[in-house]
């Protein structure tokens, strides 16, 4: 620990020295995020048992959640832990261990009640968090991929009208295939199959229920790692649509303003030194920066 | 939570309290009857064995202790600490003077429907990852009753003891499968509807029976259409892409024709160019009416063969579930005695089919809508105004928003007015489609963003009570008040008609005027589950939940000025006449 935090002090700026203090004060000065003043409705959670979750003691420490079914959650850590370092905090990691398929986003609010500051891996949507969540910059920048197993497809603009787009539901990319695909003649639109998650979108590609996917690339990266099978899909070309790119950052709850302070000029600085980008090529991540 | 589950028997002769409590509670619980058929089917006026009270799903208690003439006098008789954390809806049950609630947490206890003196309780062992909120109802059959879990799980336990019998796993919440309600047993049948069917569950929900004494699944009847003509009705996707179909209200029962009805909820994402119903499939063989989704299906209880269906919205893009109650009302339609099934969908609208065959009859509107422009007098279909169908990169207007012109809390029928006594609301929702993919996994959601507002011709009085004559359909009295009325309505034997709200003030009416005869002061918490009246001891009691549960909460958005308590209180109360 001690010569994580003299690595990282060296490599410091003034500029950071700052952000250390002014994280150090945020921390110092973190109250609980249940407010007996003003009832929880609708858009502030439940936690169960949350009048039993005290304050925290130990305030020299980076609390961060990783959950090992996002795809990005290696580098995530490795990301975190080196902020933790430029911050002069000890990181100590919760690893978010289930096997739930899909959750609503106020399942985080007891996670990060009782385990962690910071959740990592969330993509930066305008205007669609509720009021209890802030979340930091960005620490990259990734695409939805439209992908395909026929080795002959290599652009979409060559997919025939008949064949099927199976995007990965509700997404983004979702939304914009579909306004696209809307705004063609009839004759010429190509069926469009959402899929319920990642996993089941990739097996219907192989299984030759839909001809090209659109998945989050850093999905389709962890499951070509995962399974040597899905080395048979590939990415294809998406023009005529523009690619849908979304910046990944972490989340906290709403009161921890300067820790989020904190970590974006902690990002920053590490995204100007090319630390950040060298755990990207570290993993050979389908992502990029954005100073 | 302990992962160890966990048994309590805290009767008095289990615990050895004082001999006086011991003999009196050991009485009442030993002479507890077995709950048999012919009881379900014509229940003691003093007990509430079911969700509605009866399997006709009127919520109606022939109880007459209570009174217009005296209901004015009601006083708090006892009321009862729910475990905190979750939410809940409770319905209690009563039997023999025997009431049986169910916690949020899982906790079921026996207590003393008199005075509140806990006889029994066991806790159920729900993992920690599955909702922590309760389940609507539960069913009592036999000498047990029949508990439905959040983590998808059918538990039999022992109405005496609360000793567990058996305790079956339906289906897998960590795909995303839960039960929100609880079943129904009819001709010896456990008839539980299935939800949560929305992302990771291809194929959408289901309705499944099971045998009494063990859980076993004897029959399952999916909630989409899978395949033949009723599958073309999804635009052309295949299984693996049709979602939604939850059955999360539980169903009534008609045992003249030994069919169980029971409403199919909306398909999802609400959206429905995400769903891939929107545009259009120019294939002249397929449609995008979704089936079965917003719908009625008549189930055989025995064999789970679906006799008839009849869908009410189809191609419902806006969150819009006739998923709700279902009434069986035998009443004079065009000069003919029709055995109909009423039900009220999100939109407001009544509707009755003949539940004999499915096919339609009639429909009355009732809270301000936008959403339905027309309907055919013959077979219902309806023309939906396009302008208020949400779709990617607009914002439409409609009304009402989801939760509903008519939320879950059913309308209630009585019949001595022969009238239905329906909760409503009126307001409106700037509705946007939005992308929810924030995290890999942290997804859920309709994918559509309702800023909800007050309808523009309103007056400000956002919660309604109306009284609809099912002779003719006509209004007899509405009530209006600025609260949301967020309970269901409880009409009974005495006149009165009770209902809840959400500024946590529960009331009650005449039945023929709508003269307001009584409101208690202002309880613990909103009023959004289902009241009961029931006898103990020889005396009539009326019982509701307070607890605020997330989807009317939605409400709070246009009500500021309501406040309710944080940490989110549960409490029974329980009402009664003054010695």
């Amino acid at each position: 620990m001690t010569l994580l935090i003299t690595h990282a002090f060296l490599r410091l700026t003034g500029a950071l020295l700052a952000v250390v203090l002014s994280s150090l004060m945020a921390l110092f000065s973190s109250v609980g995020v249940v407010s007996g003043a003003n009832p929880e409705f609708y858009d502030v959670p439940f936690a169960n048992n949350q009048w039993k979750i005290g304050r925290r003691v130990d305030e020299s420490k980076l609390r961060y959640c990783i959950d090992r079914r996002n795809p990005d959650w290696e580098l995530a850590a490795e990301i975190v832990e080196t902020v933790a370092g430029a911050l002069l905090l000890e990181p100590q990691q919760y690893v978010v261990n289930s096997d739930i398929v899909d959750e609503d986003i106020t399942r985080i609010y007891a996670i990060m009640l009782e385990h962690c500051d910071i959740h990592m891996g969330f993509k930066l949507l305008p205007g669609h968090y509720a009021e209890w969540i802030t979340l930091t910059r960005s620490y990259y920048q990734a695409e939805y991929v439209f992908v395909t197993a026929d080795p002959a497809l290599l652009k979409l603009a060559d997919l025939a009208p008949s064949r099927a787009i199976g995007p990965e539901l509700g997404t983004s990319a979702h939304i914009r295939l579909v306004s696209y695909v809307k705004a063609l003649p009839a004759n010429d639109r190509w069926p469009i199959y959402p899929m319920g998650t990642s996993e089941l979108m990739l097996k219907s590609l192989l299984d030759g229920t839909i001809d090209v996917g659109l998945v989050w690339a850093p999905t389709f990266w962890a499951k070509k790692r995962q399974d040597p099978t899905y080395e048979k899909i590939h990415v294809i070309d998406p023009s005529p649509l523009p690619p849908t790119s979304l910046g990944v950052g972490a989340l906290l709850l709403a009161d921890k303003v300067f820790l989020r302070t904190a970590f974006d000029e902690a990002i920053a600085a590490l995204i100007k030194d090319g630390t950040i980008d060298g755990i990207l090529k570290k993993f050979n991540f389908p992502a990029r920066i954005k100073p | 939570m302990s992962k160890i589950q966990k048994m309590l028997l805290t009767s008095a002769m289990a615990f050895g309290l004082s001999a006086g409590f011991a003999a009196a509670e050991g009485n009442l619980i030993d002479n507890l009857s077995t709950v048999t058929d012919d009881m379900l089917l014509n229940p003691s006026d003093g007990d509430w064995l079911m969700w509605r009270r009866t399997y006709d799903g009127w919520g109606y208690s022939p109880l007459t202790e209570i009174n217009k003439d005296n209901v004015g006098d009601l006083r708090l008789a006892w009321a009862w600490g729910m475990s905190p954390g979750g939410r809940t809806q409770e319905t209690p049950l009563v039997h023999d003077g025997v009431m049986y609630v169910m916690n949020s947490s899982h906790l079921i206890q026996a207590l003393d429907a008199s005075d509140g003196t806990l006889i029994w309780e066991y806790q159920y062992d729900r993992p920690d990852d599955a909702s922590q909120n309760g389940v609507r109802s539960k069913a009592i059959y036999g000498d047990n009753l029949i508990i439905a879990t959040r983590d998808a799980r059918l538990v039999s336990i022992n109405a005496k003891t609360g000793q567990e019998n058996w305790n079956k796993q339906v289906s897998d919440y960590k795909k995303g499968y839960s039960f929100s309600s609880g079943p129904i047993v009819a001709n010896g049948v456990i008839v539980q509807g299935t939800t949560g069917c929305s992302k990771a569950q291809p194929g959408g929900c289901f309705i499944t029976g099971h045998n009494v004494d063990t859980g076993a699944e004897i029959w399952r009847v999916h909630t989409i259409a899978q395949s033949g003509e009723d599958g073309n009705s999804w635009n052309g996707v295949p299984l693996a892409s049709r979602h939604g179909g939850s059955a999360w209200i539980t169903g009534s029962y008609d045992p003249d024709t030994n069919l169980i009805l029971i409403g199919v909820g909306q398909p999802y994402p609400w959206n429905l160019e995400m769903a891939g119903l929107a545009p259009l499939s120019s294939d002249p063989n397929l449609n995008n009416d979704a089936l079965y989704t917003n719908a009625t299906l008549a189930i055989d209880a025995n064999t789970g063969v679906v006799e008839w269906h009849h869908q009410y919205l189809p191609t419902d893009g806006l969150d819009l579930d006739y998923v709700y109650e279902r009434i069986l009302i035998d009443s004079e339609f065009n000069g003919e005695v029709r055995k109909q099934v009423v039900t009220i969908g999100k939109i407001g609208i009544i509707e009755s089919v003949d539940r004999t065959n499915g096919d339609w009859l009639w429909a009355k509107e009732t809270s301000r809508q936008n959403v339905v422009l027309s309907w055919d007098k013959t077979t219902g279909e309806k023309t939906i105004n396009p302008d208020v169908i949400p779709v990617a990169g607009e914002s439409t207007f409609n009304c009402p928003a989801d939760p509903g012109a008519h939320a879950w809390q059913p309308a209630a029928y009585s019949p001595l007015t022969k009238a239905l006594y329906i909760p409503t609301i009126e307001f409106c929702s700037n509705t946007t489609v939005n992308s929810l993919d924030p995290g890999e996994i942290y997804t859920g959601g309709g994918r559509q963003t309702y800023s909800r507002v007050e309808h523009p011709d309103g007056d400000s009085n956002i919660g309604q009570v109306r009284a609809i004559s099912m002779a003719d359909q006509s209004e007899m009295w509405q009530y209006r008040q600025r609260a949301p009325i967020t309970s269901s309505t409880l009409p009974t034997g005495g006149g009165v008609v009770f209902v809840g709200s959400m500024d946590r003030k529960f009331l009650a009416f005449d039945d023929t005027t709508g003269e307001m005869l009584w409101s208690s002061g202002k309880l613990s918490n909103a009023l959004e589950s289902f009241p009961i009246s029931y006898s103990a001891g020889g005396k009539q009691y009326v019982a509701i939940m307070a607890n605020h549960k997330s989807g009317l909460g939605r409400l709070s958005t246009i009500t500021p000025e309501i406040q309710l308590p944080p940490d989110n209180p549960a409490t029974l109360y329980v009402f009664a006449l003054p010695d």
